[in-house]
């Protein structure tokens, strides 16, 4: 499984290596995982459960550091930043989309969507532009004053992918996007999702169902913390 | 991200947070509330009393200075004056020569004695024995009749310009000019009424129950030598020239009383900014046990509100994890709650000065106390809350900022 060198890899991680310790016992969740992924890739990363698949989604997230190993994310070394520049990554450069949606529950449509931008620092007017063009792209411009509750699962899915994409962020990370939705609300998303590959987005899905995993162009199944495969499918050959 | 950016969007945050529990956060505001209006109300009694006092000791004149043999504040320390020499009238005229075109030299003696007119009797009143030069070294006049006047005192003459309420007490509705009184066996005819003071609070003289005569008819009725002390009111032509005016006072009383350079002084200076002095300490203690009575309601009201940060915090953990996986720093999410503490605190801030307000126009309509919240107090009272809100804020919310972002998405 000799992953592509590619020269346009935007995301590089290298026998990367997570321990937890759990008492007195090493617990190891990623033995060595060696991974690229470049521009406008649409990968799946699959796995059962205690796989390792939530661990390097984390560590590709930036929310955590590996251990032993290194990962660059357009080409900054994460493992040896602080706190506050891990924030600055996650708020510049990677997009989430959880599966139970994680909205600000208080906050209107606009306020959550504008508030990656918001960490960012941007001003008002340049906020309220980019977040109005957000909340356009994913169809609920009718709906910006609304409260997440007021709004079905597929559109709040739809809210927190416009707070991903508001930042224009480097890489995408869905994480079993389609998890609470129904079959159909699920397929829409998806549909969302290849339309954002088409226009040139990054996009990363941790899933473990196949119909999810297919929309992907580049399926990686994890198992006991090591990478079992890395298929390439349909016309990624672009590479 | 600015810090204004960070103050306007945690303003806003804890708005909605605030509002979104509005039985939860009114109950926690009303602790604030409580605190404030007791520490308020507290601090406005004390300018009530002060300015109280101020009316009652307008008699003394702000910019004068007494030369007695006593001090007018004695606190467990008498025994350290009485066998001083009484100021005698000699003395007071020498230092009235001494200071002659520089400051005003007033001298007076006052004793009690019983007052009477046709069948009334006051006992004990203060009967002050002066010259026409008091109504330059105090604010008191006549309201109606004349002062003590130039001759009055040059030939020993019979007059009595007697306080309001004497004049109320001995005359009622009778018009009290030129009647006659007895002051202890001698006759006066009464010449003036004086202005009304007020005051008579803390145990301070009632100027309105005094009787002024003529000093030298004083002497001549009840002055024998042995009681007779004198007090003697040196007023500077500037009150900035007071402090330098009290040391040549001191120094021309030593001279006058012929004092080694060994011995202390034998006679006391004493003025309004002593009075003060000794009303600041008193009064000033129990205010500052008040205080610290009435800060344990607030700090009691704090814990209110760190309670319910910690609450909060733990209620919204899967929020701050959010916050921080799309980008929040540590310091976004520190902001975001001590600016819910501060606004929780600033409410009740803000409603317990209204109500402090209310309380203190209340004691001043009841005629208690002239009581008034200051803007002085105002503001100590938007700090001091908005300072509980950071203090009662700060732990709660360096708990939240520390939040690991995983942990915190997976809380449930």
């Amino acid at each position: 499984m000799n992953p592509a060198n590619r020269s346009d890899a935007i995301l590089v991680l290298r026998d990367v290596v997570k321990t937890y310790e759990m008492g007195n016992q090493k617990v190891h969740a990623l033995s060595g995982v060696s991974l690229d992924i470049g521009d406008n890739e649409y990968v799946a990363i699959m796995g059962p459960s205690g796989s390792g698949k939530s661990t390097l989604m984390n560590i590709i997230g930036c929310l955590d550091v590996p251990t032993s190993g290194s990962y660059s994310l357009g080409g900054q070394m994460v493992a040896d930043k602080s706190e506050g520049e891990l924030a600055e990554i996650r708020n510049r450069m990677i997009g989430f989309v959880f599966q139970t949606f994680n909205l600000i529950p208080r906050a209107d449509i606009f306020h959550n969507v504008e508030l990656p931008l918001v960490y960012g620092g941007l001003a008002k007017a340049k906020r309220r532009e980019l977040a109005e063009r957000a909340i356009e792209q994913v169809g609920l411009t009718d709906r910006m004053t609304h409260k997440p509750n007021e709004l079905s699962g597929g559109q709040r899915q739809r809210v927190a992918i416009a707070r991903a994409l508001v930042f224009n962020p480097s890489i995408i990370l869905a994480d079993e996007p389609t998890g609470n939705l129904d079959s159909k609300t699920g397929e829409e998303i998806m549909v969302m999702f290849d339309a954002l590959h088409a226009a040139g987005q990054t996009i990363i899905l941790v899933t473990h169902e196949d119909h999810i995993a297919a929309h992907a162009k580049r399926t990686i199944r994890l198992r006991d913390g090591k990478i079992e495969s890395d298929v390439r499918t349909k016309d990624s050959a672009a590479a | 991200m600015s810090f204004a950016l960070d103050a306007l969007e945690s303003t806003k945050i804890a708005w909605h947070s605030i509002i979104a529990n509005k039985a939860r956060g009114a109950l926690t505001i009303l602790g604030i509330i409580i605190g404030i209006v007791a520490v308020t109300t507290t601090m406005t009694a004390f300018n009530g009393m002060q300015s109280a006092f101020r009316e009652g000791a307008g008699g003394v004149g702000a910019d004068v200075i007494y030369v007695s043999r006593m001090p007018w504040i004695t606190i467990n320390d008498f025994f350290l004056y009485r066998n001083r020499p009484n100021i005698d009238l000699a003395e007071a005229a020498a230092l009235e020569r001494a200071f002659e075109g520089r400051a005003i030299v007033n001298p007076s003696i006052n004793n009690n004695r019983d007052l009477k007119y046709g069948s009334k009797t006051l006992q004990g009143v203060t009967v002050l024995g002066t010259t026409h030069k008091m109504l330059l070294v105090s604010n008191r006049k006549p309201e109606f009749g004349r002062f003590v006047m130039e001759f009055d005192v040059r030939y020993r003459k019979n007059v009595a310009i007697i306080g309001q309420e004497i004049a109320e007490d001995l005359f009622g509705q009778t018009n009290p000019i030129n009647k006659e009184i007895n002051i202890g066996r001698y006759r006066f005819r009464v010449a003036g009424v004086m202005e009304k003071m007020g005051g008579n609070t803390f145990g301070g003289p009632n100027f309105d129950r005094q009787v002024f005569i003529p000093i030298s008819t004083f002497v001549k009725y009840f002055g024998g030598r042995r009681f007779q002390n004198v007090d003697v009111a040196v007023k500077p032509p500037a009150v900035e020239s007071l402090d330098d005016l009290e040391y040549e006072v001191i120094g021309e009383m030593r001279k006058i009383r012929k004092l080694r350079p060994t011995e202390d002084d034998n006679f006391s200076i004493n003025k309004l900014d002593s009075l003060l002095d000794a009303f600041n300490s008193i009064v000033g203690a129990v205010v500052g046990v008040g205080l610290v009575v009435t800060s344990i309601s607030l700090f009691v009201g704090g814990i209110g509100v760190m309670n319910i940060m910690f609450v909060s915090v733990t209620e919204r953990t899967r929020e701050i994890g959010i916050r921080k996986a799309i980008g929040a720093k540590r310091r976004a999410i520190l902001m975001q709650f001590l600016f819910e503490a501060a606004a929780i605190c600033l409410v009740g801030g803000l409603v317990g000065i209204a109500i402090a307000w209310g309380v203190s126009a209340a004691i001043n309509a009841s005629g208690l106390l002239p009581a008034s919240i200051s803007p002085a107090i105002m503001v100590t009272a938007v700090v001091i809350s908005i300072f509980v809100g950071v203090f009662a804020g700060l732990v709660p919310a360096i708990k939240g900022a520390r939040l690991d972002p995983i942990e915190a998405l997976r809380y449930e």
